[in-house]
């Protein structure tokens, strides 16, 4: 199979496994819990928390499903963060890895032909909080994952990661060389602490509508429970890790 | 509608040109006027009506009120310039071109459709665009090449026009990158080209329309008149080093600073036109046309996919 209209490409995610692999099980040693929650066929929202700093959040999570065998002739889809299609190499690579400018319309299409997306809410603010705040959640951005879903009818899988200090060397070295922080994360290899990637229980909303999407009131409120549960993973992660390295 | 009369600006580009030549053959067709102040190829001349005029000029909207034509194809829109078309008058060909036709449809009581060959340029080429652009993304981005600020400008006159005249269907279609033999587009030059420049770097998705494709769907939008602008492209959208590949063109990588002045210099000294400025983001960042409406509303299936219009093109054009 080649590349789909999408610019997905099946044959270069294979070539990077092996890579990808080692990072997974060497580099960040890396357990996944619940990865039968992603529903075996049909549309499905990953909505995961920032912790190790973009690529490597949506590459792990990827790994961790194809691992698994769960959703193998169908990888997931991932919003790119802003900027990531301005920058040469980079921009083909994301693409090639199934990748797609987060722009409204792409994650809707994807999930109407029937893909599991992923999407990461908390956006640049996820590898910025300070040291202290690192395992607390930001904002959920200003909820579009929830409109997303309500209108397309797919159900949301939360994904808590714990990482080792979110986006740190980006930090270190801005600080460093008293820089601002770069708008895109550097592609460098953030610590070798232990991750861990559990996802939780399918939220159903289709019941509710696709017209629901309108109704802020439930927007936020379904937001809040999804901050909720995550936050909730994230914590029950870190204490299962027992210690970052 | 029996016995359609149809007007065609640009009669002389080769879209307008075989756009006629189908036209004429169609039993439903009374007759085809053609306008241009080009020369039009002479046996096309002896089967439809040509008026030798420029649309500004004063006997024009006469000519056509007496012709009661009933559908309109505004095809004289130009990307760059063509013989008889120097750089300097296209914003003039384009903008008021349109402006001056539309005026005379004003005054046409037997009008019926408007349709206009517009572009998928009016999107751009952006890095956070939307995979697929719908019908409904025309102003999401900035307008940032002369020739998009010239189609905007076009589509919002046709816009106005359209709600002026609900009797009139008016529809632009929104045609993606035109590959083929003898047509003269952006993407063609650069597949005639002896190495096709493309940008250290990047591999976009590309989109493209073959030409027999792009008439039809002309074609089809005068048969069967349909209302606001629909996109037309190719079925699938690929990487351009797959779709070089595929049509057998070697690539010249070259990094985006130096691409302007390096392409800019090679076409000058080949005696080629500078590329226009969304060609060079096109081939950086490319653009995908979502082609729902092109099925369900204008009912149009282009022959040849993407793949197979470039391959086509490279293969008529032996280097």
């Amino acid at each position: 199979m080649t590349e789909d209209d999408w610019g997905f490409d099946p044959a270069f995610a294979r070539t990077l496994a092996p890579l990808l692999d080692a990072l997974y099980t060497r580099w960040w040693r890396i357990r996944a819990d619940g990865v039968e929650q992603v529903p075996a066929t049909g549309p499905a929202l990953i909505v995961a928390n920032q912790a190790g700093g973009q690529p490597w959040d949506a590459a792990m999570v990827a790994t961790a499903l194809r691992r698994h065998d769960v959703r193998r002739d169908d990888p997931p889809r991932f919003m790119a963060p802003d900027g990531a299609f301005e920058l040469p190499w980079a921009s083909t690579a994301v693409r090639r890895l199934g990748g797609v400018p987060a722009a409204p319309g792409n994650a809707a299409r994807l999930l109407a032909e029937g893909h599991v997306v992923m999407t990461f809410p908390e956006g640049g603010r996820g590898t910025g909080p300070g040291y202290a705040r690192r395992y607390r959640l930001e904002r959920l951005g200003h909820g579009g994952f929830v409109e997303l879903a309500l209108r397309s009818g797919a159900p949301i899988v939360p994904c808590a990661l714990v990482a080792g200090g979110p986006g740190a060397v980006d930090r270190v070295l801005a600080r460093v060389a008293r820089l601002p922080r770069p708008p895109v994360p550097l592609p460098v290899l953030p610590a070798p602490a232990r991750w861990r990637i559990a996802f939780g229980e399918p939220l159903h909303v289709a019941h509710h509508g696709p017209d629901a999407a309108e109704d802020r009131a439930l927007v936020l409120e379904l937001v809040d429970d999804v901050r909720a549960r995550l936050q909730e993973k994230v914590y029950d992660s870190l204490v299962n890790r027992k210690g970052a390295l | 509608m029996a016995g359609r009369r149809v007007l065609i600006t640009g009669v002389a580009n080769p879209f307008g040109a075989r756009l006629a030549h189908r036209l004429a053959a169609d039993a439903g067709v009374a007759r085809v006027v053609g306008v241009d102040t080009r020369p039009v190829d002479p046996e096309l001349a002896e089967r439809i009506d040509v008026l030798a005029a420029d649309l500004r000029s004063a006997e024009l909207p006469a000519l056509v009120r007496a012709a009661a034509v009933d559908t309109v194809v505004h095809n004289d829109i130009v990307q760059f310039p063509e013989p008889g078309r120097p750089r300097a008058s296209l914003h003039d060909i384009n903008v008021i071109g349109t402006l001056q036709l539309l005026t005379i449809c004003d005054g046409l009581a037997s009008l019926r459709a408007i349709v206009v060959r517009g572009s998928a340029a009016i999107y751009g080429s952006e890095p956070a665009a939307p995979a697929f652009f719908t019908e409904d993304d025309a102003d999401r981005f900035p307008l940032r090449t002369r020739f998009q600020r010239d189609i905007g400008e076009l589509e919002r006159l046709v816009g106005a026009f359209a709600r002026r005249h609900p009797a009139v269907a008016c529809t632009v279609l929104r045609l993606q990158p035109v590959v083929g033999r003898d047509f003269d587009t952006p993407v063609n030059r650069l597949l005639r080209a002896p190495v096709v420049p493309t940008v250290l770097g990047y591999d976009p998705r590309v989109q493209v329309l073959d030409a027999d494709d792009a008439v039809g769907a002309l074609r089809r939008a005068v048969l069967h008149p349909v209302r606001g602008p629909v996109n037309v492209a190719a079925d699938g959208v690929v990487s351009l080093s797959r779709a070089l590949r595929h049509a057998r063109r070697p690539a010249l990588p070259i990094a985006a600073p130096l691409w302007g002045p390096l392409v800019g210099t090679a076409r000058r000294a080949a005696g080629q036109p500078v590329l226009p400025d969304e060609i060079a983001r096109y081939l950086r960042f490319g653009r995908g046309v979502d082609t729902t409406r092109m099925r369900s509303e204008l009912r149009y299936r282009p022959k040849h996919s993407t793949l197979e219009a470039l391959a086509r093109a490279a293969e008529a054009n032996p280097r």
